[in-house]
């Protein structure tokens, strides 16, 4: 002990203890709290064990299979779909060689990454309003009748892809324009004595370097495809449209804080969890597989 | 390799159109933006002619804005923002502070088992539900420090941090200790100065998180009077409840209330909320953004 007390020093630990405090009443205690999707909770007395129940009516709800797809397709588009995007984003953005003009498109573009759901729900519901909307004011001018996107069925997940577009294309290229300035100018210049046109220079040079930035995006992004976004779909769901755009996050506050169905909310959430970190534990080995970093 | 020849015309053409689509997409960023805040400056009489690609606003009044500033309960949800914002960050910046030093000291004991702890914190999430029974049994519900203290580490804020605290020379701070100082004063005099670009970009985003944050205050707080900008944004503009706003407290007569456009309110409404980020946003780019582009990727 004494030994111990020479190498280590314990006032440190007083350092850190604000940071344990917080992670134990927002994380830990939450954790060990989740057994009770196991149990039937009750507030006062104790909470009887019922083994997998609240999993088989979870499993046997046709409202929790329709909330699964939901939250698959709607990842599916932001994340596979979304994918491509910023990557032709950076490569146009490399073109442009006015440095104010790169200032200005990159400041443009990256501001609404920093706005609120709300706020960017407020702007979207006001953009696509089919009284004085501005895409319907564009309608109108193909004379096109005026059309209510937020509460139709078919468009809505559209909706949720271009509005997540609108906020992420700018700043999610960064990353890619940082892997495009890392590439050696001599490997272009070998190429133009070579000869090479400007797609060649594309297909053998750009791409393939790109390419371990691509694969660590994508791969770290699939450990998310449980998540979906609470955040926008909550602010941009309404009564009209909630059986197509309802997502685990969604519904597991819904039944559980509105509907105050604590175990069977809580029995979503570890669904939720568990496969959740079977994704990130996929992601990380296949990100350190890749490019020898992994997401810790 | 083929050899072809390249014309610079074809480049050039190339260059332009892509220029030209990138300022497209501005085009779409900027206008539903200017024209919320088009129509929340325009004369209320001409609000009617304000459509909705319209980004100049028709005459001009701040009418808008004064009954927003007349409203007891948004003026009250401003300064709840600002107040959880302001100490939200602080704090945010002294606990994760203080727990990258004592994880990046050799001397820390069971400096192995607390980075367990903190891979744990990063990749499982408690439910929803848990987590809201544990605030409310310690009797945080309706308090401003249930949101205040939600997020005080953002684990991966932790680890960009303890980064830059590992490049720092150890041998400062070993004088430091030498000297008597203890760790916290080496923590403020010596690794805090050091580390200024990093705590102010970290600042910067828990500063915008803090005032974007509008979830927690929902299930947290019951008191309107405690509401954050954000959630009486949210009732406002997404729920579409115009009474709370426009109801009682104002300092306008009738007949000007009469005329004011339920669209331009919330349309100022919003441009309110975003103004305090359009402010900031310049250090954002500075610190974080320019970073990333020169000095290759830190996250």
């Amino acid at each position: 002990m004494v030994a111990l007390a020479k190498k280590k020093e314990w006032s440190l630990l007083l350092l850190l203890a604000p940071a344990l405090l917080y992670f134990l009443i927002y994380h830990f205690i939450p954790i060990s709290g989740m057994v009770m999707a196991f149990q039937d909770y009750r507030i006062f007395g104790k909470s009887p064990f019922v083994g997998f129940k609240h999993f088989r009516i979870l499993f046997a709800s046709p409202a929790f299979l329709q909330v699964l797809r939901n939250t698959l397709i709607i990842s599916f588009m932001k994340i596979v779909l979304f994918f491509p995007l910023p990557i032709i984003f950076a490569l146009m953005l490399n073109e442009v060689r006015s440095s104010i003009l790169r200032k200005f498109i990159q400041s443009t573009t990256y501001l609404p990454h920093f706005l609120s759901w709300v706020v960017i729900a407020g702007i979207w519901i006001a953009f696509l309003s089919p009284a004085n909307g501005g895409l319907n004011q564009l309608r109108e001018m193909f004379n096109l009748a005026p059309k209510d996107y937020m509460t139709d069925k078919g468009a809505i997940r559209w909706v949720l892809f271009a509005s997540e577009t609108w906020r992420s294309l700018g700043w999610d290229s960064i990353i890619y324009l940082a892997a495009l300035a890392s590439i050696s100018p001599s490997l272009y210049e070998s190429a133009d004595l070579d000869g090479a046109g400007a797609l060649q220079k594309m297909r053998y040079i750009t791409l393939p370097e790109l390419l371990p930035t691509m694969v660590t995006v994508f791969i770290l992004n699939m450990g998310f495809f449980l998540n979906a976004g609470f955040d926008q779909v909550f602010n941009m769901m309404n009564d009209s449209v909630i059986s197509v755009v309802d997502i685990l996050d969604t519904y597991v506050y819904r039944i559980g804080l509105l509907n105050m169905q604590y175990s069977f909310s809580t029995a979503a959430s570890l669904f939720k969890g568990v496969i959740g970190l079977v994704l990130i534990l996929a992601a990380h080995q296949g990100s350190r597989k890749i490019t020898e970093k992994g997401l810790w | 390799m083929v050899k072809k020849v390249k014309t610079p015309a074809v480049e050039l053409f190339w260059r332009w159109l892509f220029t030209a689509l990138l300022l497209l997409v501005c085009v779409i960023v900027l206008v539903p933006m200017l024209n919320l805040l088009a129509l929340s400056l325009s004369n209320p009489a001409r609000v009617p002619e304000v459509r909705g690609l319209t980004v100049f606003p028709k005459g001009f009044s701040l009418i808008n804005y004064r009954v927003l500033a007349a409203n007891p309960l948004f003026v009250r949800s401003f300064l709840n923002s600002v107040f959880i914002t302001v100490v939200g960050t602080a704090l945010n910046l002294l606990v994760t502070s203080m727990a990258a030093f004592a994880l990046t000291r050799p001397k820390l004991p069971f400096r192995r088992f607390f980075m367990v702890l903190i891979i744990i914190v990063m990749i499982l999430e408690p439910a929803l539900v848990t987590e809201y029974l544990v605030i409310k049994k310690i009797g945080l519900m309706n308090s401003l420090w249930a949101v205040i203290l939600y997020k005080t580490v953002n684990v991966y804020y932790l680890i960009i941090l303890m980064r830059y605290f590992e490049e720092i020379p150890p041998s400062l701070i070993d004088a430091a200790q030498v000297d008597g100082a203890s760790n916290m004063t080496v923590l403020r005099k010596i690794v805090m100065p050091l580390a200024k670009p990093a705590l102010a970009t970290l600042g910067l985003f828990y500063g915008v998180f803090h005032w974007n944050e509008y979830f927690r205050a929902s299930i947290y707080l019951t008191d309107p009077m405690k509401y954050p900008l954000q959630l009486i944004l949210r009732q406002f503009v997404v729920l579409d409840d115009t009474a709370s706003l426009i109801g009682s407290g104002t300092l306008f007569s009738y007949d000007e209330a009469a005329r004011l456009s339920y669209d331009a309110l919330q349309a100022s409404t919003i441009i309110v909320a975003i103004l305090p980020v359009l402010i900031v946003y310049p250090l954002i780019l500075k610190y974080y953004a320019r970073g990333v582009m020169e000095g290759g990727v830190k996250e």
